[in-house]
C-alpha cells in the first residue's frame, strides 16, 4: 500500500480525472447542443389529455421533470395557440390527469403570425372549389390554390422591388444633383423627377393590384377548433406548412424533418427570427468570412515569410513575435472598439464626406457595415494565419531550400517555386481555422455591422452587386439576440439550439479539417526524433 | 540564360524582399495603430477646459451699465442683450457693440414705472420685479444665423409669460415666482425687516371647467438665527433656502398653501462666516452655499444614521475657495458645474467631481453675468460698461480621474461610492462612470474562472503529455483542439440558459460534486490498488486511466444532484436560496459566479491545455529517459523531473489564459446579470469591462463623455492584456531557447 502512495500511482489517476472532467464537460455541450437542436424538427405526437377538472388540453410534451422533495412529476406541454391561450406552454401535473389520448385527425398548422396552431380542421371556405367528400382533401386542394396564386403575387413583388431600387437610385442621382450645385428647374433635374415620379406611379398600381390580390386569397379560409371548443379562422395564406403528426407515418415523418431543415437553410427568418429559416444569417456569415480572408490572408501570410524566410534574428523580429502574440491576445471587443473609431467613424465618415456628401447627415459607409466587420476580423485572425504558415514554413527541412539556392535560385523564386507551394496545406490550415474563429466571433461584430434583422442581403442582382456598406445577419449575433432579447425566450429557445447547432457544427467541420491537413503535414515532413 | 532574365529576377527578388519586410513591419505597426487609435478616442477626457474671449465691446452710450439688470448671449456667441430697469431689452452684436434692437417688455403691470429686479429662471424666462412689488415674467429669445458672406444676422423676441404674474405689493426687498405644478403660482417675498411672506395664488378647477381662484398668503414665523442674507427657491417652489449673516443655513418645506414649516437650521462652516449666496444645482436637489469668506460647498438631504426616514441636508462637496467672498453662484444649465466669484474672479468648478476647471478673470469688477442656455457661453458686464462674452469649452467636466477610480458622493446617495451608471429616464440625471465595479467585476470573473480552469488544465495537461499512450493522444488533442474552437457565444449561450436554470434548481449539486467526485476517486483508488496487481490488466490500462474516470465523474455528478435534493430538503427546508437569504443575508441570482467560473473556465481550459501540453512534452525526452532509468516511477519523473524544467512554460500557459479571460466578452454578457456591483459573493452577478463596452457602446453617442470612457476602458483591456501576453511571449522565448525547439 504503502508503495503504491509512494510512486504517485493515485496522482496519476488525479490527472487523468482532470482530463476526464474536461472531457466530460465537452461532450456535455455538444450532446446538450445536439439533442436539444437535433429534436426540434421532429413532428412529435399531440398529445390530447383529459384533465381530471374536466377540461382537455392539446399539446406535445416537452419536458418531464420529477420534484426530488414532493415526488410529484410534471409535464410542460407545448399547447401553442398563442394568440388564443396567451401562452405557448404549460405545466400539467401528473396527478391531474384522467386520461390522455393521440387524436389522429390532430393538425399542427404553423403560421406565419402567432407562432403554431394545435386544433383540429372543421371546413374550408374558398370561393369556386368544389367541396370533396372529406375536409382534409377541400383543405389541400384550396392549400394549391393560395400556393399558385401567391406565385402571381410573388411575381408582382419582385417588380415592386425593383421598381423600389430604381425610385431609390433615381433618388440619390437627384441628390447628388442638387447637392453639385444644379439649379432645381433645371432640364435634367426635371427629367430624372418625371422619370421618378412615374416609376413612382407605376410602383403605387403595382401595390394597389398586389393588396387587392392578397385580399382575394386573404379569403379563402379554414376553419379550425382547439381543444377547448373554440373555432378559428386562419386565412390559409397565413399558413406555412400543415401536419398531422399523430397519423404520419415515419416515413412521412422524416419528410417532414426533411422539409424543416430545407427551411432553416434557404428560408427568411419568421417573427421577430424566432421562427423560419437562418438564410440571411448563413449568408452574412458566410460572406463576411470570405471577405475577412481576402484581407487577412495576403498579409498573415507575408508576414509569417518575414518573420522565418526573411527577418535575421534579432530585436525586430522579437518585435514583430510580440506584436503577432499581441494581436493574438488583445480582446476582441478591443478590436471592435477600434474598427468602430478607426473604421466605422474614421475611414467610414471621411470616405461620406468626399464620395457621398450629397447623402448626409445619413451615413453611407459611416454605419456599421459588412466591409468595417470583415476588416475588423481580418485584423483579428491575422495571427492565426501568421502562426500556421511560420509551423509548415518550419516544417520543410532545410536541405530543400538550400538544395534550391545551391541551383542558383533566388530567394524570392525558392520562396514561389518551393516554399510556399509545399506549406499550401499549412497555409490552408490557417486559413480553414482564421475561417472558423471568425465565424465564431460576435462581441466586435455586434459594434461594427451585424442587425438582428437586415432587410437586405449584403449581395443581389441590383448594381454593384456587392454591396459593402450593407449591415448583415450573422448566426453567433442571431444566437445572441434571439436568445436573450427576444421577449418570449421559452418559446425562441428551440431556435436557438438549431442555430447554435449549425454554428458549432460549421466551427467543428472546419477546425477538423484544419486538424487534420496539419496533421498530414506534419506526418508529412517531420523526421522522427529520438 | 540572358542577362536580362537574371536581371529581372535579382530585381523581383530585391522587390519582394522589401515588400516583405513592409508586410513583417505592418504586424507590429497595426499593434501600435491600435493603441493609439482608441486612446486618440479616450484622450480628450483629460484635455484641459478653456474659456476664450470672444470679445469685449463698450455699451452703446444710451445704455448705463450701472442701471443693468440682467445680461445673456447666445450659443454662437454672436449676439447678447442687456436688460434695463424700463424693462427693455437691448439686442447687441458682439462682433462690434452696436444696437441691433431694443425691445420693451410687452406687459406693464398697472402702476409699475421700473424693475427692481430681475431674476433668471431658466429656459431664457425672467421674472421682472417691478417698483410698486408687481411681478411679470418674459422670455427672452435670441438666436443668430449666418448667410453665405459669413454675415451674421440677428433674430430676436420678448414674448410675456402670462401664467406667471402677480399684483403690486409693498415692502418688498427681494421675490421669488414660481409656478406650483396642479396648484398654480407662488410667490416668496423677503420683505424689509428680514420677514418671509410666502403668497399662493391657488387655481382650481371644478367639474365644469370654472376656474377659482383664491389667495393664501402666511408669513414665516420662525425666530431667524441671525439677518438674512441670502434666499433661493427651487424651481417648483417647494422648499425655501435661507443663509444668515450668522453662517447658518435654513431649510424650510412651503410646498403646503399656508403651512411652511423649517425643516432644519444649522451652521453651514466651522467658522461661521455670513452665507453670502445660494443657488441651485441643475435638478434642484443640490444646493450651492458661499459665504464672505469665499468657501463654496454644496449640499442635499441624505439619510442620517438615527434620523429615521427623514432627510438632511449634508454638506456634500467643498469646492476651491475664492479669495474674496462669494458674490454670486450661476449653475449651468447642462450639468452640475457652477460659476461662482466675487466679481474680479470667476471660478468654474464642477461640483461632483470637485474638479477645478477654469478661472476666469477681469481687470474690472463684473456687475452682472450669465451663462447660455446650453452653458458654452458666459456673457458679462463689468463696472465700466464693457460686455465681454466668453466661449466656453468644457467638453468633460463630470469625468476626472477621481470620478473614473474614486468614491465619488453622487447626488441622491446617502455616501460616497463607486457607481457606473450611464443612463436613466430623466433628464437631469447625472451619469455615473466608475470603472471601479467594472474592473472588480473583471478580476472576479477572470479569478473564479481561473480557479476552476487551472488545475483541471494543468493536470489534464500533465496526464496527457506524460502518462497517456501516444495512440490515444492523437485523438484526445484535436478533441481538446475543437473544444478550443467553440464559439465563445456558445459557450455563452448554453450557461446563460441551459446551465443557469439547471444549477437555480439544485444549488448544493456543485458543492456537493466538488466533495462527492473526489470522494468516490478515492475509492476508486482502493478498487484500482486492487486489480493493478493483476498485471495484463495493469498493461491494459495504463495509459489509458482516465477512460475509467469518465463514468467515475458522471456518478460522482449524478450523486451530488440526488444528494443535493435530499440535503437542501433536509437541512435547508426545501428552499436553499431562501436560506440563504434569510440567515446569510446573501441575495441568490440565477446568472452568478457560479456560471462565470464554470463557462469562462471551460473557455480557457483548452489554452491553457495545449499551451502547457506543448511546454511539458517540449522537455527532452532524454531528461524523462535519465529519470526513469535511475528507477524513478512515472509520477515522480513527471513531477519532480518534467515539471520544474517546463515551470517557465507552465506560467506561460497560465498567464494567456488569464489575458484570454480577461478579454472574453460574450461569455460574461450572456452568463452573468451584467450588474456592477462590488461583491465577492458567490452567488451575485457580475459586470466586467468588455462586457459593458459590448452592452453601453451602442447607445453611447459620438464623442460623448460615455462614448470617450468606453474607449478609455478598451485602453486599459489592452494595456492589460498587452502586459500579460508580453511577459508570457518572453517567457516563452527563453524556454525555447533553453530547450533550442522552435
Amino acid at each position: 500500500m504503502n508503495k503504491f502512495w509512494k510512486t504517485g500511482e493515485p496522482y496519476v489517476l488525479l490527472t487523468g480525472t482532470a482530463l476526464a472532467v474536461m472531457l466530460v464537460l465537452t461532450l456535455t455541450l455538444v450532446g446538450v447542443v445536439m439533442t436539444n437542436g437535433l429534436g426540434y424538427f421532429w413532428p412529435r405526437a399531440l398529445l390530447k389529455f383529459d384533465l381530471k377538472d374536466g377540461t382537455s388540453a392539446l399539446g406535445q410534451v416537452m419536458v418531464k421533470e420529477k420534484n426530488p422533495i414532493s415526488g410529484v412529476s410534471r409535464l410542460q406541454l407545448k399547447v401553442a395557440n398563442r394568440d388564443v391561450f396567451g401562452q405557448d406552454f404549460r405545466w400539467i401535473d401528473e396527478k391531474d390527469i384522467a386520461s390522455r389520448s393521440l387524436p389522429t385527425d390532430a393538425m399542427l398548422i404553423e403560421r406565419r403570425e402567432h407562432g403554431n396552431y394545435f386544433g383540429f380542421l372543421k371546413g374550408v371556405t374558398a370561393e369556386g372549389l368544389a367541396q370533396s367528400a372529406s375536409p382534409q382533401e377541400t383543405l389541400q386542394q384550396a392549400m394549391k390554390l393560395v400556393a399558385g396564386k401567391m406565385e402571381d403575387t410573388r411575381a408582382i413583388k419582385k417588380q415592386m422591388s425593383n421598381l423600389n431600387h430604381t425610385v431609390e437610385r433615381l433618388r440619390l442621382k437627384l441628390l447628388k444633383l442638387e447637392y453639385g450645385g444644379k439649379e432645381k428647374n433645371s432640364a435634367e433635374i426635371s427629367e430624372l423627377t418625371a422619370v421618378r415620379e412615374k416609376t413612382m406611379a407605376e410602383f403605387t398600381r403595382l401595390n394597389e393590384q398586389a393588396t387587392a390580390a392578397q385580399a382575394e386569397i386573404g379569403r379563402i379560409t379554414g376553419q379550425f377548433t382547439d381543444v377547448t371548443g373554440g373555432s378559428k379562422d386562419i386565412a390559409l395564406m397565413e399558413i406555412v406548412a400543415l401536419q398531422r403528426p399523430n397519423s404520419m407515418s415515419f416515413l412521412a415523418k422524416c419528410g417532414a424533418y426533411l422539409e424543416r431543415v430545407r427551411e432553416l437553410l434557404l428560408d427568411d427568418p419568421r417573427e421577430s427570427n424566432t421562427e423560419g429559416g437562418l438564410f440571411p444569417a448563413i449568408f452574412g456569415t458566410v460572406m463576411m468570412v470570405l471577405l475577412m480572408s481576402i484581407f487577412s490572408l495576403p498579409f498573415g501570410v507575408v508576414a509569417a515569410i518575414y518573420l522565418r524566410e526573411y527577418a535575421k534574428d534579432g530585436l525586430m523580429t522579437r518585435m514583430v513575435r510580440i506584436a503577432v502574440n499581441n494581436l493574438a491576445g488583445v480582446p476582441s471587443i478591443v478590436y471592435g472598439v477600434f474598427g468602430l473609431g478607426f473604421f466605422v467613424y474614421g475611414i467610414g465618415g471621411s470616405m461620406d464626406s468626399l464620395f457621398f456628401p450629397e447623402r448626409l447627415p445619413t451615413p453611407t459607409f459611416g454605419t456599421g457595415g459588412i466591409l468595417w466587420s470583415s476588416l475588423t476580423l481580418a485584423l483579428l485572425t491575422v495571427p492565426v494565419v501568421i502562426v500556421a504558415t511560420e509551423e509548415s514554413l518550419a516544417s520543410i527541412p532545410k536541405g530543400i531550400r538550400e538544395g534550391s539556392l545551391a541551383l542558383g535560385a533566388t530567394r524570392f523564386q525558392t520562396l514561389t517555386r518551393i516554399l510556399l507551394p509545399m506549406a499550401t496545406p499549412g497555409i490552408m490550415t490557417g486559413l480553414i481555422l482564421s475561417m472558423a474563429r471568425a465565424a465564431g466571433e460576435v462581441a466586435p461584430l455586434m459594434i461594427v455591422g451585424v442587425v438582428k434583422l437586415a432587410p437586405t442581403l449584403p449581395f443581389d442582382t441590383n448594381f454593384p452587386f456587392f454591396h459593402m456598406d450593407r449591415k448583415f445577419m450573422h448566426l453567433g449575433f442571431h444566437i445572441y439576440d434571439v436568445g436573450f432579447q427576444s421577449p418570449n425566450v421559452e418559446a425562441a429557445k428551440p431556435m436557438v439550439y438549431v442555430t447554435t447547432m449549425l454554428l458549432l457544427a460549421i466551427v467543428v467541420a472546419a477546425s477538423s479539417a484544419a486538424i487534420y491537413l496539419r496533421n498530414r503535414m506534419r506526418r508529412k515532413y517531420t523526421s522522427s526524433t529520438f | 540564360m540572358t542577362h536580362t532574365v537574371i536581371d529581372k529576377s535579382r530585381r523581383n527578388d530585391r522587390l519582394a524582399e522589401v515588400l516583405i519586410r513592409i508586410g513583417g513591419i505592418l504586424v507590429i505597426v497595426s499593434v501600435v495603430w491600435i493603441l493609439v487609435m482608441i486612446s486618440r478616442v479616450a484622450l480628450p477626457l483629460f484635455y484641459p477646459p478653456s474659456a476664450t474671449v470672444v470679445a469685449t465691446v463698450k455699451l452703446p452710450t444710451s445704455i448705463s451699465a450701472g442701471k443693468a439688470l440682467a445680461v445673456g448671449a447666445e450659443e454662437n456667441q454672436r449676439g447678447a442683450f442687456i436688460l434695463d430697469e424700463t424693462g427693455t431689452f437691448h439686442f447687441l452684436k458682439v462682433a462690434d457693440g452696436t444696437l441691433s434692437a431694443s425691445i420693451k417688455a410687452p406687459v406693464t403691470p398697472e402702476g409699475a414705472t421700473r424693475v427692481v429686479s430681475a431674476e433668471y429662471v431658466g429656459k431664457s424666462a425672467y421674472n421682472l420685479l417691478w417698483d410698486n412689488g408687481a411681478i411679470s415674467s418674459v422670455a427672452v429669445a435670441l438666436s443668430s444665423t449666418k448667410d453665405a458672406d459669413g454675415k451674421a444676422s440677428l433674430s430676436h423676441d420678448v414674448t410675456p409669460q402670462e401664467s406667471l404674474s402677480f399684483a403690486a405689493s409693498s415692502g418688498i426687498v427681494q421675490s421669488f415666482a414660481r409656478p406650483v405644478e396642479g396648484k398654480g403660482t407662488v410667490r416668496i417675498d423677503r420683505l424689509a425687516g428680514d420677514r418671509l411672506r410666502i403668497t399662493y395664488q391657488l387655481v382650481e378647477k371644478d367639474l365644469l371647467g370654472n376656474e377659482k381662484r383664491n389667495n393664501a398668503i402666511c408669513e414665516i414665523n420662525d425666530a431667524l438665527p441671525g439677518k438674512l442674507t441670502a434666499i433661493a427657491v427651487d424651481a417648483k417652489g417647494h422648499y425655501l433656502y435661507a443663509g444668515t449673516d450668522t453662517g447658518m443655513l435654513l431649510r424650510w418645506d412651503v410646498s403646503e398653501p399656508g403651512q411652511p414649516h423649517l425643516l432644519e437650521s444649522m451652521p453651514a462652516s466651522d467658522d461661521r462666516q455670513a452665507i453670502t449666496s445660494l443657488a441651485l444645482l441643475l435638478g434642484d436637489v443640490s444646493v450651492a452655499v458661499g459665504d464672505a469668506g469665499g468657501k463654496l460647498t454644496t449640499w442635499f438631504p441624505v439619510k442620517v444614521a438615527g434620523s429615521g426616514e427623514d432627510r438632511r441636508l449634508t454638506r456634500i462637496h467643498t469646492l476651491r475657495p475664492n479669495s474674496g467672498g462669494v458674490a454670486s453662484i450661476i449653475p449651468s444649465p447642462r450639468d452640475k458645474t457652477l460659476f461662482s466669484g466675487d466679481g474680479r474672479e470667476i471660478h468654474v468648478d464642477h461640483t461632483t467631481s470637485e474638479r477645478n476647471l477654469l478661472t476666469i478673470k477681469s481687470a474690472n469688477p463684473i456687475i452682472q453675468a450669465a451663462l447660455s442656455p446650453k452653458g458654452n457661453t458666459f456673457s458679462a458686464l463689468d463696472a465700466n460698461g464693457a460686455l465681454t462674452v466668453w466661449k466656453m469649452d468644457i467638453p468633460h467636466p463630470e469625468i476626472s480621474f477621481g470620478t473614473l477610480f474614486g468614491k465619488v458622493w453622487y447626488e441622491g446617495y446617502d455616501k460616497p461610492e463607486y457607481a457606473w451608471q450611464s443612463s436613466a429616464a430623466n433628464d437631469d440625471f447625472e451619469p455615473k462612470l466608475s470603472l471601479v465595479p467594472l474592473v472588480f467585476g473583471t478580476i472576479k470573473a477572470t479569478l473564479f474562472a481561473m480557479l476552476f480552469a487551472v488545475p483541471l488544465a494543468l493536470l489534464a495537461a500533465l496526464y496527457t503529455s506524460q502518462f497517456m499512450s501516444p495512440k490515444l493522444k492523437g485523438v484526445v488533442k484535436p478533441v481538446i483542439e475543437i473544444m478550443a474552437a467553440i464559439p465563445s457565444v456558445v459557450i455563452g449561450f448554453l450557461a446563460g440558459l441551459w446551465l443557469a436554470p439547471l444549477i437555480d434548481k439544485s444549488v448544493l449539486t456543485i458543492f456537493l460534486s466538488l466533495v462527492i467526485v473526489p470522494l468516490l476517486m478515492v475509492f476508486t483508488l482502493f478498487f484500482w490498488k486492487r486489480i493493478k496487481t493483476a498485471s495484463p490488466l495493469q498493461r491494459a490500462t495504463r495509459g489509458h486511466e482516465f477512460i475509467a474516470m469518465v463514468p467515475v465523474v458522471l456518478l460522482g455528478i449524478y450523486l451530488a444532484f440526488l444528494l443535493g435534493g435530499l440535503a437542501e430538503f433536509q437541512l435547508f427546508a426545501g428552499d436553499f436560496k431562501q436560506w440563504l437569504f434569510s440567515t446569510l443575508g446573501v441575495r441568490y441570482d440565477q446568472r452568478n459566479s457560479i456560471i462565470i467560473a464554470i463557462a469562462l473556465g471551460f473557455a480557457v481550459i483548452p489554452i491553457i491545455f495545449t499551451i502547457a501540453e506543448d511546454a511539458i512534452s517540449n522537455v527532452p525526452r532524454n531528461l524523462t529517459a535519465a529519470s526513469l532509468a535511475l528507477g524513478a516511477s512515472r509520477w515522480q519523473t513527471a513531477w519532480r523531473v518534467v515539471l520544474p524544467s517546463a515551470l517557465p512554460g507552465v506560467f506561460t500557459a497560465i498567464m494567456i489564459g488569464f489575458g484570454r479571460a480577461i478579454g472574453e466578452t460574450m461569455i460574461v454578457l450572456m452568463a452573468t446579470g451584467n450588474t456592477p456591483i462590488l461583491s465577492w459573493s458567490l452567488f451575485n452577478g457580475l459586470r466586467s469591462l468588455s462586457a459593458n463596452i459590448a452592452v453601453e457602446i451602442p447607445e453611447a453617442p459620438f464623442n460623448s463623455s460615455l462614448y470617450r470612457v468606453l474607449f478609455l476602458s478598451a485602453v486599459l483591456l489592452f494595456i492589460f492584456t498587452f502586459i500579460i501576453n508580453t511577459v508570457a511571449e518572453a517567457m516563452r522565448q527563453k524556454f525555447r531557447k533553453k530547450y533550442g525547439r522552435y
